[in-house]
């Protein structure tokens, strides 16, 4: 029997605003246990919420980036569970009235492009964080009340690879609209997934499992491409999936049982008497819209555009302090593409090397931008720049005081001077010419260090093993 | 409606982690017993579902919301005032969770 996957997610962004949802604390993250935190935070009696402008307005642009429909009056509720994370009591969310509903997202499948329909987005405020030990639990208030956005995908998705795809979609829409950080790593984007199957052809979902845990968007695919095989494993050997929560085990490559769920919780939602309606006018929308920045799918667009492809322009915005870096250097290069080369291979190695962030880098994207057209403008090879550009970040000096220090001259793709260190070469080494007439190609990249080497690296090389073959052809 | 039996409110208080007397349970039924009969009362007029909730009766909808300014936050002392016991700067409790 031929199963199909049901999956749903539920994507919680930690909001990057100054301050919290309903509180003026600092939204501070990895700083000191309970010292981020307003009265209203820890439920001290006669706190009463404000709501966040900046968090109604990273919503509203996500929303819209959703392709949502925005309501236009904002209402809250009161989500009551009794547990110490929270010390009202209870989360303020927007069960009955979401800020957005109705939105799609396009992620790529073999083949093309799958809409993906996205129910709601809603505002709430994240929990305590705590710290499970032996026989005791630390509490830390720092993160009580950080606004979070919680986004719920329709149960359209059909594997571990388009659930993926659809995180990292959401992804960019969150961090390029300034909303969040989206790091999964770091917990400011998290995502619940649910997940079914049923054989091909049946209406009724199966029995809905829910997956916890999850760290990565990679082990979102492995998390969920693991469930399906286990509940089509417990299916065809005539067992019964049952409903519970299980949580993703990193180490195992499995999904291990939390808890059998028995019974719905019942959180006695209810409206949030101390936030009245509030209204938002068709400007504050508009204008939140607006000013919203560019998007991610906009930036790849332009970039492709401007002649990277689509690998590199992916890379760039993997890293939306790279994009802004790219941006800024596009202008003192003639060619972007040669510039995204330089920032995913050289400077990313040197990065990688030096443990150090690229809104850290020595380099201004104007210097480099110089360094780069070195080899785009002035003659100068790939290897060349790059040796300036080392002894740059070795030695703190200007890629002019670099390129003397290093007795860098330009190449020189003269034919008549590259023929006669050709002619040269070649007159030395007559075995050679016979040994690559007789079939050996490799030693032609021999042929073409000498000539570097007789040359002392003046020598355009492209136009040298040219030259050395014609040469040779004539011999 | 949910009829409010003793039963009930023993699953509730389970749930909720803590224990109850019979005596505290006989005043609890009898509040339920007031409150129900009340809700029956409203209960009676025709019509109910046709309303919309009247979360807010009168028209109190604003539009104001905060500046996304921070201000300084509690010491961490002021924030721990109330806490009876706490370790390392944070609160301590027992773990209620496997």
């Amino acid at each position: 029997m031929n199963f199909e996957a049901v999956i749903g997610l539920e994507i919680h962004v930690q909001q990057k605003t100054k301050s919290k949802m309903f509180s003026s604390a600092p939204n501070g993250f990895s700083r000191d246990p309970n010292t981020q935190v307003a009265p209203l935070d820890m439920a001290f009696p006669g706190t009463m919420p404000v709501v966040n402008k900046q968090a109604v307005i990273n919503a509203i642009r996500v929303a819209n980036a959703l392709h949502m429909t925005i309501d236009h009056t904002l209402y809250f509720d009161r989500k009551n569970y009794f547990y110490s994370d929270l010390p009202k009591g209870f989360q303020i969310t927007q069960q009955a009235r979401p800020i957005g509903k109705n939105g799609y997202v396009y992620v790529e499948v073999p083949g093309g492009k799958k809409r993906i329909g996205i129910e709601r987005i809603h505002m709430e405020e994240d929990t305590c964080k705590q710290e499970h030990f032996m026989d005791y639990t630390l509490m830390d208030y720092n993160r009580a009340g950080v606004p979070l956005c919680e986004i719920v995908s329709l149960p359209e998705i059909s594997n571990g690879t388009e659930a993926r795809e659809y995180a990292e979609a959401i992804r960019n829409i969150v961090v390029y609209t300034g909303t969040s950080d989206g790091k999964m790593e770091e917990g400011s984007l998290r995502c619940d997934t649910n997940v079914s199957i049923r054989p091909y052809g049946q209406k009724e979902f199966g029995t809905k499992v829910e997956i916890k845990n999850i760290n990565s968007f990679k082990n979102i695919e492995l998390a969920i491409d693991y469930e399906i095989a286990r509940q089509s494993r417990l299916l065809l050997s005539g067992e019964k999936v049952r409903q519970e929560t299980r949580r993703w085990d990193e180490g195992s490559g499995k999904t291990v049982l939390m808890r059998v769920k028995t019974d719905a919780v019942d959180y006695k939602y209810f409206c949030e008497p101390n936030i009245p309606p509030i209204h938002l006018s068709d400007d504050f929308v508009q204008n939140a819209i607006d000013t919203c920045p560019e998007l991610y799918d906009a930036k790849k667009e332009r970039y492709l555009a401007m002649g990277l492809s689509r690998s590199d322009a992916e890379i760039i915005l993997s890293d939306p302090k790279m994009a802004a870096y790219f941006e800024a250097g596009v202008p003192f290069v003639q060619n972007a593409k040669d510039l995204a080369n330089y920032l995913i291979v050289e400077v990313n190695t040197y990065l990688n090397k030096e443990g150090v962030a690229i809104q850290d880098f020595a380099l201004s994207p104007k210097t480099l931008g110089e360094i780069i057209t070195g080899q785009e403008k002035d003659g100068l090879s790939h290897k060349q720049c790059v040796d300036i550009l080392n002894y740059v970040l070795a030695n703190s000096v200007s890629p002019k005081e670099a390129k003397e220090a290093l007795h860098i001259v330009a190449q020189v793709s003269d034919s008549n001077v590259i023929l006669k260190f050709v002619t040269d070469v070649l007159d030395q080494n007559p075995k050679s010419i016979a040994d690559y007439k007789a079939g050996n190609q490799r030693v032609l990249g021999f042929l073409v260090g000498q000539v570097m080497k007789a040359s002392h690296g003046k020598v355009n090389p492209a136009e040298v093993s040219k030259t050395l073959q014609e040469e040779i052809k004539k011999r | 409606m949910k009829t409010i039996t003793k039963e009930v409110l023993q699953d509730a208080a389970n749930r909720l982690l803590f224990t109850m007397s019979d005596e505290q349970y006989d005043t609890l039924m009898g509040e339920f017993k007031i409150l129900t009969k009340q809700m029956a009362i409203i209960g009676e007029i025709p019509d109910l579902g046709n309303y919309e909730p009247m979360t807010f009766p009168f028209d109190c909808t604003t539009s104001y919301l905060r500046e996304d300014v921070p201000v300084a936050p509690l010491t961490r002392e002021e924030a721990l005032k109330n806490a009876g016991n706490k370790q390392d700067g944070q609160i301590k409790l027992p773990k209620v969770v496997g």
